[in-house]
């Protein structure tokens, strides 16, 4: 039995997958917690896990933490080189600061045994190699978003570069070696494939997804059960609340009274009545839903995505912000899907795309053909496997 | 067309509406006459372009002024506030310059 510590940042979409293997690991009599800066309800934790929250130690930064929490709403107002100030020089390293005392505290007194760090969470990887613990990273997003700066943008890679350095140096960790990822281990939730990666280097390990983490939403099966027309599963995911009122504005234009039926994945307040073929809850259990949908529409959150093509399903992908353009390039580039930029969305043709989608097979054979290399990529068990090798 | 590629030098102005009309094509316009593109207008922040509108874009140039503007690899040499400051009008003296 080993002790493994998931060291995850303040954004839900990136704590998902490390909840799904935690609870493998804990089902094979691991020990496993998890370190973040912001609370997590109880609910989402793995029976047998636990999750820390260093409230004490997070008194002074809590002002800091909340504007940088606030400040992402910005995002998708933001163009592309503005979102990478605002994600690496505004969110991952303050955060990483800020998350230092508390976890380097945690980790002297619990003494896990390997440390997980999510990607974007630099603390784990920087706090691990200052103790000397074994450390994995979890990539929950293909990798290589950022394309291959230090030969494209030269100038960007250096601003990278010094960022990065920077912090380790205010932790005591000089010279040029980055160690905020684990060099060792890189645990990546989609395929090669489909991240359109070949050759990559050995300690980049390709799962697929990964599922299992407790959800105990509840549904209205029966109405689900009860419609005739295809049914359309939409979602904007955990991010991008303040724009959440005008994406379901224009989805009602589109598809109110339409002959399909919208499983809306929102809080329904936003607007006092939906059409009659809209079902919307504010929490859904996501991962029983998708089978039973024939197609999916969303801004290209990465679990949302992951659980499209596990289930070969077509995807009408509008990218807002963030990573969500290289991910519809991918899909683009597999034919699973159809992408049409958030900002460029005009309410025809998102009604088109998504009959185009239902329609014409060629998307839904794409997508199977993902959600066979997702399948061959191991999972779960090809997860917990790697972690126990690496112990 | 605009592949065919032009040898008379342009002034300012007409490759600001050269330029415009590159971004009417690659943006659509529909979403263009949402917007006063000036000499001032920013390109990723006022325009709203993405990086995929950006190549399409620079591939415009390319097909018009041919191998002696390299629009891409001037971007490249960019730092980060340069990119997100980067106006039409910085643009339109970069290849009033490179003519």
């Amino acid at each position: 039995m080993s002790k493994f510590l998931f060291v995850v940042p303040p954004f839900f979409g990136h704590v998902s997958p490390t909840l799904s293997i935690g609870a493998s690991l804990i089902a094979k009599g691991h020990d496993v917690k998890w370190f973040g800066v912001t609370p997590l309800a109880d609910s989402h934790i793995p029976e047998g896990g636990e999750y820390i929250y260093p409230r004490n130690d997070l008194i002074e930064h809590q002002d800091e933490l909340q504007r940088i929490l606030k400040r992402q709403d910005d995002g998708p107002a933001c163009s592309g080189p503005e979102v990478m100030k605002l994600a690496l020089e505004e969110t991952y390293v303050p955060v990483a600061r800020i998350m230092m005392k508390g976890l380097s505290k945690f980790v002297e007194a619990w003494k896990p045994d390997v440390i997980i760090n999510d990607c974007i969470t630099f603390a784990g990887a920087l706090c691990a190699y200052i103790k000397g613990i074994p450390c994995v990273t979890t990539t929950p997003v293909p990798p290589d978003v950022m394309g291959d700066t230090a030969n494209s943008a030269p100038k960007i890679f250096e601003w990278q570069e010094n960022l990065i350095k920077g912090l380790q140096r205010e932790f005591g960790v000089n010279g040029d070696d980055i160690v905020i990822h684990s060099h060792k281990m890189n645990i990546v939730f989609t395929s090669e494939e489909f991240a359109g990666i070949q050759d990559s280097m050995p300690h980049m390990k390709f799962v697929g997804p990964v599922k299992g983490r407790p959800n105990h939403a509840e549904f209205d099966w029966e109405r689900l059960g009860k419609a005739t027309t295809p049914k359309v599963f939409v979602s904007l995911g955990t991010l991008l609340v303040d724009i959440r009122k005008e994406f379901f504005g224009k989805l009602i234009e589109a598809f109110a009274d339409a002959p399909v039926t919208i499983v809306a994945a929102t809080n329904p307040d936003i607007f006092e009545q939906w059409p009659d073929n809209f079902i919307v809850n504010g929490f859904v259990p996501q991962a029983e839903l998708m089978p039973k949908m024939d197609a999916v529409i969303c801004h290209g959150g990465f679990n949302t995505v992951n659980d499209t093509f596990i289930n070969g399903l077509p995807m009408l992908i509008t990218p807002i912000a963030y990573d969500h353009f290289h991910t519809a390039r991918l899909i683009e580039n597999a034919g699973c899907g159809i992408k049409i930029r958030y900002k460029r969305l005009r309410i025809e043709d998102m009604r088109k795309a998504v009959f185009e989608l239902l329609e014409n097979p060629v998307y839904r054979n794409a997508s199977l053909r993902i959600k066979e290399t997702f399948i061959a990529a191991g999972g779960n068990d090809k997860a917990v496997q790697l972690l126990e090798e690496f112990v | 067309m605009d592949a065919v590629v032009s040898t008379a030098k342009l002034n300012s102005n007409e490759i600001f509406d050269l330029m415009k009309q590159f971004i009417t094509e690659v943006i659509g316009e529909e979403f263009v006459e949402e917007m006063d593109i000036t000499m001032e207008s920013s390109f990723t922040k006022d325009l709203e372009m993405d990086s995929i509108e950006i190549v399409s874009f620079s591939e415009k140039i390319k097909a018009h002024f041919g191998e002696q503007i390299d629009f891409t690899g001037w971007l490249s040499n960019m730092d980060l506030d340069q990119l997100i400051n980067l106006n039409l009008g910085t643009i339109v003296n970069y290849i009033e310059e490179c003519q």
